[in-house]
């Protein structure tokens, strides 16, 4: 599985999306379970699944499916296609 | 010794049930397997003061604290009771009762032993759910039959049972833990001239307080309506409690006896708050009912959203997550597929919020039971075959 598909797959299952609803532009008003817990549980899980660990300042500023991928780029984890 | 005759299950056959069930003399009927020593059994029987060593009985129960208790009933207000549920559960045209349960259950002893010994009405023992095609011969056989389960061996007996109907039962009474509400057209299908009852009760309660057609309401929460003469309230903290004529008169718990009067009231061990037109509706177990990051979560809702969605069986236990919050696990079975999962989740999403979901959920080949069915909710932490299908990250 690529990075893509895990942060696919991570995304899913912490905002309970169903098929189709995930998008890699979503934005954090777009989906209704993107809630304050669930920040908590994004940045747990980026640690889990990519080994990254999220301040918290950054957990909270990350506001879209592009703002996460380009805070874990800058550490060196390629989202490329 | 103690001056009570002590019956127990193994010996408790019908005859030597009846027998002491006719004589003036008080006796106990306890399971084979006893939960504390027979010299503690004696000890604690010893309690029973000498007014209670004529017409009464003794059960024993875990009880709502899941220690071992003993309930001191009245072998007259049993009668009583039986005569209730004669009327409640319509059972003037039932001939037999097949028993799918242990007779030592409350349940079962009231509900069909009694029963069938105050109404001179047939009583057919089946291996129960140890030997399944067994128990589904017997219903195959059985005519205008009564029969009563809980919730938690209906999967088993459809499974068993495969496609065959039952006909020949005419009532299906369902006590002892949740009501399948989710599987009532399923129990319609196999059971299609039998009218379904949802009863509610406890062991403290000899043990029935409530009764409600199964088809009078939509969600198993909903216990219907108190039994003629019982009375039911909602305390402060929801905890459910009761006064009833058919209850236990004593009761012995960690070395003591204590009389129950008429006036005392007596906690199921439930939640529950008064619902429309006189009917009553459970939240949950006490324990079961708890704040988490701030919201309220009802296991039992939670469960009968589950089921909704899954086929299968399901079972909740509790934890605590990474913030020390007190955190609920699903555990299913058997382990479903990603899709079947998504369903569940699904349905979560849409019904509760974050707070409410399951940190996480474990698929299994099938879920741990107990003896009677009821799933081992202890075992439910370790259980050896057990694979995380999906998981909160919190």
């Amino acid at each position: 599985m690529d990075n893509r598909s895990r942060l696919q797959t991570l995304f899913e299952d912490i905002l309970l999306l169903t098929d189709g609803e995930f998008r890699f532009d979503l934005r954090r008003e777009d989906v209704a379970t993107w809630d304050s817990l669930a920040v908590v549980a994004i940045a747990t899980g980026v640690e889990e699944t990519f080994g990254y660990h999220m301040s918290e300042e950054e957990a909270v500023g990350i506001q879209s499916v592009p703002d996460l991928m380009r805070l874990l780029e800058v550490r060196g984890i390629s989202f490329a296609e | 010794m103690t001056a009570l005759h002590i019956l127990l299950e193994r010996d408790a056959t019908p005859d030597r049930l009846a027998h002491a069930w006719s004589s003036s003399g008080s006796f106990a009927l306890l399971p084979d397997r006893l939960p504390i020593s027979r010299s503690a059994i004696d000890a604690a029987l010893r309690l029973i003061p000498p007014d209670w060593h004529r017409d009464h009985y003794v059960l024993l129960t875990s009880g709502s604290t899941g220690h071992p208790k003993f309930v001191l009933g009245s072998k007259d207000r049993t009668m009583a009771l039986a005569d209730v549920l004669h009327r409640v559960q319509v059972l003037e045209d039932v001939r037999e009762a097949v028993v799918a349960l242990p007779l030592m259950y409350s349940y079962a002893f009231v509900n069909q032993f009694i029963w069938s010994l105050r109404f001179g009405r047939g009583l057919r023992l089946t291996p129960r759910l140890a030997d399944p095609m067994a128990l589904v011969g017997a219903l195959s056989k059985a005519r205008d039959a009564m029969l009563c389960l809980t919730g938690a061996q209906v999967p088993m007996l459809l499974r068993a049972a495969a496609d065959m109907t039952f006909p020949g039962v005419t009532r299906l009474n369902f006590a002892g833990g949740r009501f399948p509400q989710e599987l009532l057209p399923t129990l319609s299908e196999r059971f299609p001239h039998a009218a379904i009852f949802n009863n509610y009760g406890c062991a403290e309660a000899l043990p029935r307080l409530t009764c409600r057609p199964a088809a009078a309401a939509s969600e198993s929460a909903d216990i219907g309506w108190p039994l003629p003469g019982v009375e039911l309230r909602s305390a402060g903290d929801s905890s459910l409690e009761f006064r009833s004529p058919f209850g236990a008169v004593g009761l012995i718990e960690a070395g003591t006896f204590r009389l129950v009067e008429p006036t005392d009231w007596l906690p199921t061990g439930d939640l529950g708050v008064p619902g429309d037109a006189g009917r009553w509706r459970l939240l949950g177990r006490r324990g079961e009912v708890f704040k988490r990051y701030g919201e309220k979560v009802s296991i039992a809702a939670l469960l009968a959203s589950v089921l909704q969605a899954w086929p299968g069986e399901a079972a909740f236990h509790l934890e605590h997550d990474r913030s020390g919050e007190i955190a609920h696990v699903l555990t299913i079975a058997p382990i479903p597929t990603r899709e079947e999962a998504r369903a569940i989740l699904g349905a979560l999403r849409l019904g509760y919020p974050r707070a409410a979901w399951p940190v996480r959920i474990v698929g299994a080949a099938a879920l741990p039971r107990l003896p009677n069915g009821k799933v081992d909710l202890a075992a439910l932490p370790n259980l050896g075959d057990g694979i995380e299908v999906w998981k909160q990250h919190l």
